[in-house]
Order: structure tokens, then C-alpha cells, then sequence
């Protein structure tokens, strides 16, 4: 047991990185008496294996972007901190040339 | 090193007829092949729906094109799509950083699943938190 947990982290790199996360989670608040367990939400980008958020991809981005047009924080959707920022991007390219709104009346 | 990648977007007037914006096409094309580049895709989405109006219209027809080049071509086509009649909205994006960078996550991901397989017993333990 010891010798799988520790050993498998060097070796992968990057990618690894996001999946050693999930050994967190159980451990999460674990001080305090929590009834309800909040699904920890994976950031769809990396699960879909997109490297390139594309700004002409409307479909995809605008399941991040809500009703208004708003960009939301990452908390809401789950992406990680890379993906945001390609998505932020994309978003704001997409509205310059009217792929997306910047604000619905 | 290789000349750069750029993605043109544009909008045409949506009152114009499908013959119309091809010759549209065909003009931004010859833009781009008299300041010395290199045509790598053309394609056409058709009629869309605008997010907000532009120009008082409120649907266009957009136009891709992917054009390889330095970025003294940018410049002298950007300046003729702001002076051409019947285009909208244009929007050039450099792209060949940004694929070559994903390509690369592929590669490397590709060979990491390799390695993954050759070694089956890397799978790493999830440490449960219940604790007796």
C-alpha cells in the first residue's frame, strides 16, 4: 500500500497533478459535523481532454456562460485555474464578434 | 522559424445573397494573396443570429478563414476589411501558438497513457478517510 500511493505521483507529471486532487477530497472538512456532501466537480475541460478552448465553439463555451451573458466564477462550474482562463478568453473573443452577448437586456 | 497562423472571422451583411458573399470571400482571399499570404482554409457558416446587433443588423453571415503569414500582413488586411463595404464585424486571431501548445498536451498525454499501460500496477491507492 505504501509503496502505490507514493510511488505513482513522480512519475506523472502535469497531468497527474489534477488527479491527486481527488485523494483530498475524502479528507475535505473533515474537523467539522457535515450532513450533506457537496459532489466534487471536475473540471470539464480536463475530463473532455480539451487543450484548445475554441472561441468558435460556441456550443461548448456557452454551457458555461449563463442566460445574461455573464462570465461566472470558476467555483460555479468547476474548471480548473488553466481552463478558466482559456475559457475567459474564448468567452471574450466570442463577444466581439457576436458569437455571444456581453450583457442580455 | 514558420510563418504564424491566423484565424479571420467575418460578418457579412445578411442582405446579401449567397453569391455576394462568396465574391466577399473571394476578395478577402485576394487581400490576403496580394500582401503575401498563404491560404490554408475558407469555410463558410451561413446565415447566424447575432448575440447583439451590429450595424443595426441582427443576424449575418460569417466567413473563416485561416491564413498563414507575418504580422505585416494582419495589419494591411485588417485595413482593408475596416474599408470594405458589406463586411460587418472582423475579428483576426494569431492561433498557432495556442495549437501547437495543445498539440504538444496531446503528445505528452499520449505517451503518458503508454506508459500507464506498460505498468498496470501504477494505479495509485485513494487513502479512504474512514479511519476505526
Amino acid at each position: 500500500m505504501n509503496g502505490g500511493g507514493g510511488f505513482g505521483r513522480p512519475g506523472g507529471r502535469s497531468g497527474g497533478g489534477a488527479g491527486a486532487k481527488r485523494d483530498g477530497a475524502g479528507a475535505k472538512d473533515g474537523g467539522g459535523k457535515r450532513y450533506f456532501f457537496r459532489r466534487r466537480k471536475v473540471c470539464k475541460f480536463c475530463a473532455d481532454k480539451i487543450d484548445y478552448v475554441d472561441y468558435k465553439d460556441v456550443k461548448l463555451i456557452s454551457q458555461f456562460v449563463p442566460e445574461r451573458g455573464k462570465i461566472l466564477p470558476r467555483r460555479m462550474f468547476g474548471t480548473c485555474a488553466e481552463h478558466q482562463r482559456k475559457l475567459t478568453e474564448a468567452i471574450k473573443r466570442a463577444r466581439q464578434i457576436a458569437l455571444l452577448p456581453y450583457a442580455a437586456d | 522559424m514558420s510563418e504564424r497562423i491566423y484565424e479571420i472571422l467575418f460578418i457579412a451583411d445578411p442582405n446579401l445573397g449567397e453569391p455576394e458573399v462568396d465574391a466577399l470571400a473571394a476578395q478577402v482571399q485576394g487581400f490576403v494573396e496580394l500582401a503575401g499570404g498563404k491560404l490554408q482554409k475558407l469555410e463558410k457558416w451561413g446565415k447566424k443570429r447575432l448575440a447583439y446587433s451590429v450595424r443595426r443588423h441582427h443576424e449575418g453571415s460569417y466567413v473563416l478563414l485561416a491564413v498563414e503569414g507575418g504580422g505585416g500582413l494582419i495589419k494591411e488586411v485588417e485595413r482593408r476589411l475596416k474599408v470594405t463595404d458589406g463586411i460587418i464585424r472582423f475579428l483576426t486571431v494569431r492561433v498557432d501558438e495556442e495549437l501547437r501548445k495543445a498539440e504538444r498536451r496531446k503528445a505528452q498525454r499520449a505517451l503518458g497513457e503508454e506508459k500507464r499501460k506498460g505498468r498496470p500496477s501504477a494505479t495509485p491507492h485513494a487513502t479512504e478517510g474512514v479511519q476505526q
